[in-house]
C-alpha cells in the first residue's frame, strides 16, 4: 500500500461518513430543526435575562403554556388532516366568557359549566367541520368567517355580561384549584397539557383513527381510495379542535377570572406559528404531538421574553409574523429537498484494496484459464422462469427454484419439462436448503428466513435479530437475507448481505464496499435469532463443511471465501480460505467428493478495482452520475469453480460471452449433474459431470438416508 | 474573481463546465438500427480508413490499401511501411497517413509525394485536398493516431491543421490548439474540421485557418471522418459515443492519472471502437444483462453512428448501431454509386447502406 493509499484508508476508516446518511434517514430528524431552535431560544433569553428561567418565571411560563399548548395541539390536529383552523382565538374567547358567565352570573356548578363550555366549543367545531368536511368549503375562508362571527358573538356577550361577570364571585375550591392549583409544585393546567400531548401522541401514532387522520392529510385521494371516510375524518378534526380549545378557554377563565375584548385576540396566528415552527407541515400528513409541544414552548418563550424585555408595541406581532414566514419557508424547502439531499449523502464508500489475483489467460497454467465447458449445458425452463437465484433438488430429483415473482417453482423429474408452483412465498426467494424433516428452508429478500413444509405450508422462522449496540440504523429487521445452511444440530446459519440497502439496491452496496453484511444464526430449538458475525463485505453463500463444526462463507465484494467455526476447539474463529478470487463469489454448495462448488457471479475489472481504492471518486460518482451509468462490478460473465478446504481451486467452468449463462449465482450438484441458477437469468442450466459419484445427492450428504 | 468563484461553485455543484450531461439522441439523431440493418456487410480486418475513388471503394487495413471488387473480394493496391491511420483520394491517387506520422501519396498526379513527420505534426488522422492543396489534420502533438484514448484522457488540445502546397512543397500550420481534429472536409473556400474532444464541427477559412463559425456543437459522440456527399452536404462519422461516466471521469484527474498509469488501455474507462468484448472491461449499471439480454439503451463505451448533414452542417438523418448492435466504431463513411459505405473498425466490416429515395436534403 502506498502512502497516499494508507492515508485514504485511515481517513475513511476513522471518519464514519455513513452516519450522516443514516441519521438523515431517521424519521425523528424532522424534529431536529425545532429542537435546535428551542435550544437557541432558551439559551438566548436565558443569557439576556438571567432570572427569566427562575422559579417565578417558570411558573408563569408553565401556567400560560397549559392553555396555549392545548390550542397548539388543536391546531396541530387540524393541520395534520390537511386543514387549518383560524377560529381558535375566537373560540377560546367564547369558551372563556361562557364559562365565566355561567359560573358568575347564572351560578352553575363547576362541573355543569365545564360540560356546557365544552358543548359550546364542540358546536363551533362542528360548524367548521360540517362546512369544511361535508360541504367541502375552503378551510381557510370558512374558519376565517367563523373567527369573525364567533368574535362578534363574544363582543355581544361581553357588552351584556362583562360588568356582571366581574362583579360575581365564585366560591368553589375546585375552580380555584383549576386556576392556581399545583401538583408537586407544577401547575395543574400545565400537567393537563402534558397529559393531553401524551394522549394525542398515542392517538396519532398508535390508533387506527389516528393513522387514518394522518393518511387523509398525507394524500386525500389515496385515503379515500383505501376506504377511509375522508369527510368524516376531516369534520372530526375540527370538532376535536373545538373541544380542546374550549377546554383551554375554560382553564384560562379559571386562572384569570376575567373577560375582556383582547382575550384570545391574535391567538390563531400565535398558535399557527407555534405549530409550524414545531415542524408540523402546513400541507398536512406530517406532524406529531411532540412537534406541537416544541413549537408551543418556543413561541411562548419568545412572546413572553419580548414582553419582559420591554419590546415596543407591535414588535411582538412583527417578530411572530417574521418567524412564521421563516418557519413556513424552512418547512417547504426541507420537505422538498430532504430526500434529494439524503440520496446524495447516503452512499458513503470506503477504501478497499483487493489483493492480486489469478490470471484467466486461455491455455495458461492458471486454475482460472478460460474454457467453454459451460457451453454444453442443457437448459431447463428457458423463458418460463424469471431469476432463479438458487436451485436445489430433493431426494426424488425434483428441482426447486425461487423466482422474482415470489414463487418457489418445482420442475418435475425426470425430464424437468413440467413445472408447478410449489409455494407462493412473496418477497424474493434467494438461498435454499433442505432440513432434516424434508422441509425447504428459504432466505427471502425483504422478508427473512422462511420454511416451506412438505405439505407446502409456508411459515416464518425469523425476520429479526438482536440490534447492534449503538447502531444508528435499526438493523434488527432483516433486509436482505441471502443464503443459508443448516448445521447438524438443526441451527440455521444465514447471511444478510447488507443492512444499509434494500433488496433491489444491492449493487449500490458494491460501490460502498463497507462491511455492511452479517451472518446470523437461528436456533429452532429455542426460537432465538442472534447475529454471529458482523461487518462482512456482502456475505453471500454459506455451506456447512463436512466436519459439522464450521461453515464456508463467501464475501462477495471482498472476493474471498472464509471459514467460520461455530463448534469444536476453534469455535468462534474465522479462517481465510481463498483471499484473492478473480471475481465475486456467490453461493457455495457441497460437491460429491468432499470439496465445494462456488459460483462467481461476476469478474473483477481493473477499472473497478482501482475505483475501490478511491472512495472519494466513488462517492462523487454516486452523487453526480445516474445509477444506470455507474461503474459496476462486471456481473455479465461468471464461472463455476470447485475448491477444497485448503483453498485449492479446481474445475473452473466458463461460458464466455454469457450465451447460456450471462450470470451465475448458484449451482447444485445432484446425482452426476450440476444445476446452475442465476438471479437475472430466465433459465436453469443442467450440466452432466464426468467422473463423479452418480448417486450422490445433497439431502443425503446432509442427513444420511433417513 | 467572480468568474473564478463561479467556476469553483460550478465544480462543486456539477454545473456549467463541470456538468457531465450528454446530449440526448433526438431529432435527426433519434436512435435506430440502420447500420445493423445494412443491406450488405462486407468483412474486413480492422479498417482504419475509407475513401471513394473513381476506380472504386478504397479502404485501409493494417499496412495495406485495398480496393473493393464487384464480387466483394479485395485487391491490394499498396503496401505501406507502417500501419495506416487514414486515407483520402487525391488527384487520381490516394493520400495515406501513417501511424509513424508521415503522409505519402500513391498514384495519380502527385504520386511519390512524401511528407515526413515533424515534431509537431506526427499524428495524421484526417486528410482532404482541393486543387494542389493537401490539408492534413494532426490529432495531437504528443500522441500517435493509435493513442487517441490517451489523448482524450489527457484532455489535450494540441492538434493542428496543416496546408501542404503540393506544387511548391511548402507547408503551413494554419490552425493549432485543436482538441483532436479528426475530420476535415473542404467546402468551397472553407474548411470543415471535426474537433473531436469538443464534440463539434468548426468552419475555418481555408487560407488563413481563422475560425469563422461553429456550425454544429454538442454532438452525442466524438466526431471523426467527414466527407462531402452527392447532395452537397456531408457525411460525418462519430467513432465513439460520449457517456456520462466518461464525462465524469474526464473531470476526475486523480482517477484518470492512476488509470493511465496502472491499467492497460483496453480496459480503461474510455470510449472505444468496440467495447464489451472482455469481462475485464468496465461495466456500467445499465449494461447488466437481464434475462440474457443486453438492453439497446444500455450505457456503452462504443457505438456506431454516421450522420448525414446538409451544406450548413444541420443533421438530416443518422445511421446508428446501439449498445447491443453489431456495427460499432465507424471510422469513416463515404457515398459512392448511390450507397453509403461505412467502415466499422470496431466490428471489422464495411456496411453498405442504401440511401432512402426521397429522403434527400429538404
Amino acid at each position: 500500500m502506498t502512502f497516499s493509499d494508507a492515508v485514504t484508508y485511515w481517513r475513511y476508516r476513522l471518519i464514519p461518513d455513513h452516519i450522516i446518511g443514516e441519521i438523515l434517514a431517521k424519521r425523528w430528524i424532522d424534529n431536529a430543526i425545532p429542537f435546535v431552535t428551542l435550544i437557541i431560544v432558551v439559551a438566548g433569553f436565558g443569557s439576556v435575562m438571567p432570572d427569566f428561567f427562575g422559579v417565578g418565571g417558570l411558573e408563569t411560563l408553565t401556567r400560560e403554556l397549559g392553555e396555549f399548548g392545548l390550542v397548539v395541539i388543536a391546531m396541530m390536529i387540524v393541520m395534520l388532516a390537511g386543514g387549518i383552523d383560524l377560529s381558535v382565538g375566537s373560540n377560546f374567547a367564547l369558551a372563556n366568557i361562557v364559562a365565566l358567565a355561567l359560573l358568575n352570573v347564572y351560578g352553575f356548578p363547576v362541573w355543569l359549566t365545564f360540560i356546557a363550555t365544552l358543548a359550546v366549543g364542540t358546536a363551533v367545531g362542528l360548524l367548521n367541520g360540517f362546512l369544511i368536511g361535508y360541504l367541502r368549503l375552503r378551510a381557510f375562508l370558512t374558519t376565517l368567517v367563523t373567527l369573525i362571527i364567533v368574535r362578534a358573538i363574544v363582543d355581544m356577550l361581553l357588552l351584556r355580561l362583562s360588568v356582571r361577570v366581574s362583579a360575581g364571585n365564585v366560591d368553589s375550591d375546585l375552580w380555584d384549584y383549576l386556576g392556581d392549583g399545583t401538583v408537586v409544585g407544577v401547575p395543574f393546567g400545565f400537567l393537563l397539557f402534558l397529559a393531553f400531548a401524551l394522549i394525542a401522541h398515542i392517538f396519532l401514532s398508535r390508533t387506527r383513527p389516528g393513522w387514518q387522520l394522518m393518511a387523509v392529510g398525507g394524500m386525500r385521494r389515496s385515503a379515500h381510495n383505501v376506504g377511509i371516510p375522508v369527510r368524516r375524518t376531516v369534520c372530526l378534526t375540527y370538532v376535536a379542535s373545538g373541544i380542546i380549545v374550549s377546554l383551554a378557554g375554560f382553564l384560562f377563565a379559571a386562572r384569570l377570572g376575567g373577560a375582556g375584548s383582547d382575550t384570545g385576540f391574535g391567538l390563531e396566528i400565535t398558535a399557527l406559528t407555534a405549530a409550524v415552527l414545531g415542524g408540523n407541515s402546513l400541507g398536512g400528513g406530517r406532524g406529531s404531538a411532540a412537534k406541537a409541544v416544541f413549537g408551543a414552548v418556543i413561541t411562548l418563550i419568545i412572546v413572553n421574553g419580548l414582553v419582559r424585555l420591554g419590546a415596543a408595541h407591535g414588535a411582538n406581532s412583527f417578530v411572530l409574523g417574521f418567524i412564521l414566514l421563516v418557519a413556513v419557508a424552512v418547512d417547504v424547502r426541507w420537505l422538498r429537498n430532504r430526500h434529494k439531499f439524503l440520496a446524495k449523502v447516503y452512499v458513503s464508500p470506503v477504501f478497499k484494496s483487493l489483493p492480486e489475483t489469478f490470471g484467466t489467460e486461455r491455455n495458461s497454467s492458471s486454475p482460472f484459464a478460460l474454457n467453454d465447458k459451460l457451453r454444453e449445458v442443457s437448459l431447463i425452463g428457458l423463458g418460463e422462469l424469471d431469476g432463479p437465484e438458487d436451485v436445489i433438488l430433493d431426494e426424488d430429483d425434483n428441482l426447486y427454484a425461487g423466482t422474482r415473482t415470489g414463487d418457489i417453482v418445482r420442475f418435475l423429474a425426470p425430464d424437468y419439462k413440467k413445472q408447478e408452483i410449489f409455494a407462493h412465498v412473496g418477497g424474493r426467494p434467494l438461498g435454499m436448503a433442505f432440513a432434516k424433516d424434508g422441509a425447504l428452508l428459504c432466505c427471502i429478500g425483504g422478508m427473512g428466513l422462511y420454511r416451506v413444509g412438505k405439505d407446502r405450508a409456508v411459515s416464518k422462522l425469523t425476520d429479526e435479530t438482536n440490534r447492534t449496540p449503538l447502531s444508528v440504523i435499526d438493523d434488527s429487521r432483516l433486509k436482505l437475507a441471502d443464503d443459508l445452511d443448516i448445521a447438524p444440530d438443526g441451527r440455521v446459519f444465514f447471511s444478510e448481505a447488507t443492512i444499509r440497502y434494500e433488496m433491489h439496491e444491492w449493487p449500490v452496496d458494491s460501490l460502498e464496499s463497507r462491511g455492511n453484511g452479517r451472518i446470523i444464526c437461528y436456533d429452532p430449538n429455542t426460537g432465538t435469532t442472534r447475529t454471529v458475525l458482523r461487518n462482512l463485505l456482502f456475505p453471500n453463500g454459506i455451506c456447512m463443511t463436512h466436519d459439522g463444526a464450521s461453515f464456508m462463507f463467501a464475501q462477495t465484494w471482498a472476493c474471498s471465501i472464509s471459514r467460520y467455526y461455530f463448534a469444536g476447539p476453534k469455535a468462534g474463529t474465522v479462517e481465510m480460505v481463498i483471499p484473492n478470487l478473480p471475481g465475486y463469489p456467490d453461493n457455495i454448495n457441497r460437491a460429491s467428493d468432499g470439496t465445494y462448488w462456488c459460483a462467481l457471479v461476476g469478474m473483477r475489472t481493473p477499472s473497478m478495482d482501482l475505483a475501490l481504492k478511491m472512495p472519494g471518486f466513488r462517492r462523487r460518482m454516486a452523487r453526480r452520475v445516474a445509477p444506470d451509468e455507474w461503474l459496476f462490478p462486471n456481473i455479465n460473465t461468471g464461472c463455476v469453480l470447485r475448491f477444497d478446504e485448503q483453498g485449492r481451486v479446481f474445475d473452473v467452468m466458463w461460458d464466455l460471452g454469457g450465451e447460456n449463462h450471462p450470470m451465475i449465482t448458484s449451482m447444485r450438484e445432484h446425482k452426476g449433474h450440476l444445476y446452475i441458477g442465476g438471479i437475472l437469468n430466465n433459465r436453469i442450466g443442467r450440466l452432466s459431470l464426468s467422473g463423479v459419484n452418480a448417486s450422490w445427492s445433497g439431502p443425503r450428504s446432509y442427513w444420511g438416508d433417513a | 474573481m467572480t468568474l473564478g468563484f463561479t467556476r469553483l461553485l460550478d465544480a462543486f455543484l456539477g454545473r456549467g463546465e463541470s456538468a457531465i450531461t450528454v446530449p440526448a439522441l433526438d431529432g435527426a439523431l433519434r436512435p435506430n438500427r440502420k447500420l445493423d440493418e445494412a443491406a450488405e456487410r462486407i468483412p474486413v480486418e480492422s479498417p482504419s480508413g475509407i475513401a471513394a475513388e473513381s476506380g472504386g471503394l478504397l479502404i485501409a487495413t493494417g499496412n495495406s490499401v485495398r480496393r473493393l471488387n464487384p464480387d466483394r473480394s479485395w485487391t491490394d493496391i499498396h503496401q505501406a511501411e507502417a500501419k495506416i491511420s487514414c486515407i483520402a483520394a487525391i488527384g487520381g491517387g490516394v493520400a495515406i497517413g501513417l501511424e509513424t506520422g508521415a503522409v505519402n501519396i500513391v498514384g495519380g498526379r502527385f504520386d511519390g509525394t512524401r511528407i515526413e513527420a515533424s515534431a509537431d505534426a506526427r499524428c495524421p488522422v484526417a486528410i482532404d485536398s482541393a486543387e494542389n492543396n493537401l490539408y492534413v489534420c494532426h490529432g495531437s502533438a504528443t500522441n500517435g493516431p493509435n493513442a487517441w484514448q490517451r489523448d482524450l484522457m489527457e484532455r489535450n488540445a494540441s492538434g493542428s491543421v496543416w496546408l501542404h502546397e503540393l506544387g511548391t512543397s511548402q507547408r503551413h500550420r494554419i490552425a493549432g490548439e485543436l482538441a483532436f481534429p479528426a475530420g476535415v472536409s473542404v467546402a468551397r473556400e472553407r474548411l470543415l474540421i471535426a474537433e473531436s474532444w469538443k464534440h463539434r464541427i468548426l468552419r475555418l477559412d481555408r487560407a488563413t485557418g481563422k475560425v469563422l463559425d461553429i456550425p454544429l456543437t454538442d454532438l452525442p459522440g466524438y466526431p471523426g471522418h467527414l466527407t462531402r456527399n452527392s447532395a452537397g452536404g456531408f457525411l460525418l462519422s462519430l467513432f465513439a459515443p460520449r457517456s456520462q461516466l466518461v464525462e465524469f471521469i474526464l473531470r476526475e484527474p486523480k482517477y484518470r492519472r492512476r488509470m493511465m498509469a496502472e491499467i492497460e488501455p483496453r480496459y480503461w474507462v474510455a470510449p472505444a471502437y468496440r467495447a464489451g468484448r472482455s469481462f475485464y472491461e468496465p461495466l456500467q449499471g445499465g449494461g447488466v444483462k437481464h434475462l440474457g439480454i443486453l438492453k439497446p439503451w444500455a450505457p456503452t463505451l462504443s457505438f456506431g453512428m454516421v450522420v448525414r448533414l446538409d451544406e450548413n452542417c444541420l443533421p438530416l438523418e443518422s445511421f446508428q448501431s446501439r449498445a447491443d448492435g453489431i456495427t460499432h466504431g465507424i471510422v469513416g463513411a463515404v457515398e459512392m454509386g448511390g450507397h453509403i459505405y461505412a467502415a466499422a473498425r470496431g466490428d471489422q466490416l464495411i456496411a453498405k447502406l442504401t440511401i432512402a429515395s426521397g429522403r434527400a436534403a429538404p
